[in-house]
C-alpha cells in the first residue's frame, strides 16, 4: 500500500502542477460523457465545486494508507453522496474521467504502474463507498 | 545579596526589561490562498528549519512539519495543517536565515519570492512569496513571544472585523485597538494622526464605543467643512434670533456632544481664532457661551480630534491639551492586513450588491462564500504603496470589480496603471519635465503622448498627469 500511496502522490502532484485546470477539465469530461449527472451539481458554483473536488481527492490520497481515516470518512462521503442521489453505476464513470484526466495531465510521466495504481485506489474507495452507502 | 549589584537591580520591576531586547522571528503571514480562503492572516513561525506542505507530518519529512498558526496578543494558538490541494505533501523547506527566510523548494509547482522564481532563495521582511496558484505569503517580523494585550482585548474571530469594524491581525492593528481602549478608559481629549483613508473616523468611533460616553451618540464633524464665517456658531451654537431675526436657537457641536464624544475631524483646517476659542473651553472643564447670549453653559464633552498633518500644524497650546495623542497606521505600517481588509471591504460590496455577489462570489451549499480574487492581484496590492490607504484599497477593489472582463477580480488594464510595481511598464523614469516636454509637442492627446512616451496604457499616462499635475483642467479617465 506504501508504494501504491507514494505514486498516487507524485502523479496527483505532477498533474496539478502541469495542469491549472484539472478539476475544470475533469468535469469537463464527466459532464461531457454523461450530462445527467449536471444538475446534481447545483449546491456550489462551479469553481467552489472544483476546489472542494481537488482539496477532496488530496485528503483521500495523503490518507488512501490510513484505514482507519478512509473507514470514518468514507462514511461521511457515502452519506452525503446518497442524499445527492448518486448511483452505484456513477462511481465507474467518475473513476473513468478521473483518471483519464489525470493521465492527459501526466504525459509522458503517466505509466502503466500508475495507471493500475489509480485504478486498483479507486476501485477499493468505490467499493467502500457503495458499501457504506 | 549585595546592593548595586545585577541580580538587586532585576528584582526592581522598572529594571526587568531594562537591557532586553524581545527577539523576532520572521513569519510566512498567509496572503491568499486558492483553497484556504478563510485561513488568511494565520502565519508560519519561522524559528528554526521547518518543512512546509500539505497535511500532517510524514516520516520522511526533512524537518520538523511547520505548524500554522493565529498570532495574537498574549497567544500564538496552533491551527489545522495546510489542507490546499495545490501545496504538495512535502513542498518546500524554511529556515531563518540572515534576519529572512531561506526558501528551498521540494515541489514541482514554480516558487517565487518578491516576482523571482527560485528553487533555493531568501525571503526578506516585506517579500511576498508565491506557490504558484496555491498560495501567498508576506514575510512579516514578529516577536517571538506576542506581548499581552493591557487591558480587557475586544473578542471577535481572528481575521474579522472588531466589534468596532476595525480590520486587522498585525502588531499595528492591536497596539492601535490598545491605546484606543486605554485612552477611553480615561476622560482626557484624544488627538489621532493618521494618514487620510487610514481610518481615524472608525478609530474615533471605536474610542467613543469603549467608553462610558457609548449610551449617547457620537457628534462627528469635519472642520475642512465648517464654513469659516459659521465656525464659531458652529461650534458654540446661537441664541434664538442671533445675529439675525428669525435665526433659530443652536446648541452648536459642543453643546450637542454634552455627555458625549465630539469627535472633530481635520482639526488643523479650523482657523487660529477657532482654536483659540476651543482652547479656552477645553481649559475651563468645558465651560462656554453660545453666541448672542452672556450666560455661560458647561457640556461635558469629551474631544476626539483628528488631523492627517503633522503636529506642527496645530497651535502649540492646543496641542497641548491632547493628553492622548494616537497614530492610526496606515496600510504599509500593517501590509499583513491588506488582505484581511480586502476580504471585509468585498464582503460589504457583495452585502450591498446582488449582482456583483452572484458574479464576482463563489457559493457554496447554496450560500454565498469567497470571492475570486486573482493571486496577482493580492501580490501586487501587497507591493503598493497607499498613499490614501482604506480608502485607496476600496477604491482599487471597485476599479477591479467595474473594469473586469470576467467573472474574477484581477489586475485589470486600468488596475495595473493604479498600482505600483517595478515591472508595470518602467514608467517611474519620466520626469514631469519629459511629460510637459511631450504635451508641448503633442498636446494632451492621450494616444500620442502614450505612444510617445513608450508608455504600456493610457491609464499610466494619467496616473503620471495626475501625480505631476497635468493633468487636462477637465479631468476624467480618459
Amino acid at each position: 500500500m506504501k508504494d501504491l500511496a507514494k505514486i498516487l502522490r507524485e502523479t496527483l502532484e505532477i498533474t496539478l502542477a502541469a495542469d491549472d485546470s484539472f478539476p475544470k477539465r475533469f468535469y469537463d469530461r464527466l459532464f461531457s460523457d454523461h450530462p445527467e449527472v449536471i444538475p446534481m451539481f447545483h449546491r456550489n458554483s462551479p469553481g467552489a465545486q472544483r476546489k472542494l473536488f481537488a482539496q477532496k481527492l488530496a485528503m483521500i490520497v495523503d490518507h488512501v494508507a490510513d484505514p482507519e481515516w478512509l473507514d470514518r470518512e468514507l462514511g461521511k462521503v457515502a452519506a452525503s453522496h446518497r442524499s445527492y442521489g448518486v448511483t452505484p453505476e456513477m462511481y465507474a464513470w467518475v473513476g473513468d474521467a478521473l483518471i483519464e484526466t489525470i493521465g492527459e495531465a501526466c504525459g509522458a510521466e503517466w505509466s502503466d504502474a500508475a495507471e493500475r495504481a489509480w485504478k486498483e485506489a479507486y476501485a477499493k474507495i468505490a467499493t467502500a463507498v457503495i458499501a457504506k452507502g | 545579596m549585595p546592593e548595586g549589584s545585577p541580580a538587586s537591580e532585576e528584582e526592581l520591576p522598572w529594571e526587568r526589561d531594562r537591557k532586553r531586547v524581545a527577539p523576532r522571528v520572521p513569519h510566512l503571514v498567509l496572503a491568499w490562498s486558492l483553497d484556504e480562503p478563510e485561513r488568511l492572516g494565520e502565519s508560519i513561525a519561522v524559528d528554526r528549519r521547518l518543512t512546509v506542505g500539505r497535511g500532517g507530518p510524514l516520516a520522511d519529512d526533512p524537518a520538523p512539519r511547520a505548524v500554522p498558526v493565529r498570532f495574537r496578543p498574549g497567544e500564538v494558538r496552533p491551527c489545522d495543517p495546510i489542507d490546499c490541494s495545490r501545496i504538495a505533501r512535502v513542498h518546500l523547506t524554511a529556515e531563518p536565515k540572515d534576519g529572512g527566510i531561506r526558501l528551498r523548494s521540494l515541489a514541482r509547482a514554480e516558487l517565487r519570492i518578491d516576482g523571482r522564481t527560485e528553487t533555493d532563495g531568501i525571503a526578506r521582511e516585506g517579500d511576498v512569496v508565491e506557490l504558484h496558484n496555491a498560495a501567498v505569503f508576506l514575510v512579516v517580523s514578529r516577536p517571538k513571544t506576542p506581548a499581552p494585550f493591557r487591558g480587557d482585548p475586544p473578542v471577535f474571530s481572528f481575521g474579522s472585523a472588531d466589534p468596532f469594524g476595525i480590520v486587522g491581525e498585525s502588531e499595528a492593528a492591536w497596539a492601535l485597538r490598545e491605546s484606543l481602549a486605554f485612552a477611553a478608559g480615561t476622560s482626557r481629549h484624544v488627538l489621532l494622526f493618521g494618514e487620510s483613508g487610514a481610518g481615524k473616523e472608525l478609530a474615533a468611533r471605536a474610542l467613543h464605543g469603549l467608553s462610558n460616553r457609548a449610551r449617547r451618540p457620537l457628534v462627528s464633524r469635519s472642520a475642512a467643512t465648517l464654513p469659516a464665517s459659521l465656525v464659531d456658531a458652529e461650534l458654540f451654537g446661537n441664541a434664538k434670533n442671533y445675529p439675525n431675526a428669525g435665526m433659530p436657537e443652536r446648541p452648536g457641536l459642543l453643546g450637542e456632544a454634552d455627555g458625549s464624544t465630539l469627535f472633530l475631524d481635520e482639526i488643523g483646517e479650523l482657523p487660529e481664532s477657532s482654536q483659540t476659542h476651543l482652547l479656552r473651553v477645553l481649559d475651563g472643564g468645558g465651560e462656554y457661551t453660545r453666541l448672542g447670549e452672556s450666560q455661560s453653559r458647561a457640556s461635558a464633552f469629551r474631544l476626539v480630534a483628528a488631523t492627517n498633518r503633522d503636529e506642527s500644524a496645530l497651535k502649540h497650546d492646543v496641542l497641548a491639551r491632547f493628553t492622548h495623542r494616537i497614530t492610526v497606521p496606515g496600510l504599509a505600517n500593517r501590509r499583513e492586513d491588506v488582505p484581511l481588509v480586502l476580504r471585509a471591504l468585498l464582503a460589504r460590496i457583495a452585502a450591498e450588491n446582488p449582482s456583483i455577489a452572484s458574479r464576482f462570489f463563489e457559493r457554496r451549499r447554496g450560500v454565498l462564500a469567497e470571492a475570486k480574487i486573482a493571486p496577482s492581484f493580492v501580490v501586487r496590492l501587497l507591493r503598493h504603496r497607499f498613499s490614501h490607504h482604506v480608502r485607496e484599497l476600496d477604491r482599487l477593489t471597485w476599479l477591479a470589480i467595474g473594469s473586469a472582463e470576467d467573472d474574477y477580480i484581477g489586475v485589470t488594464e486600468a488596475v495595473d496603471a493604479e498600482l505600483d510595481d517595478a515591472d508595470s511598464g518602467g514608467h517611474a523614469e519620466i520626469t514631469k519635465d519629459a511629460l510637459e516636454k511631450a504635451i508641448a509637442e503633442l498636446g494632451h492627446r492621450p494616444t500620442q503622448l502614450t505612444k510617445a512616451l513608450g508608455l504600456k496604457n493610457r491609464y499610466v499616462l494619467h496616473r503620471l498627469l495626475k501625480k505631476h499635475g497635468l493633468s487636462e483642467p477637465r479631468g476624467g479617465d480618459g
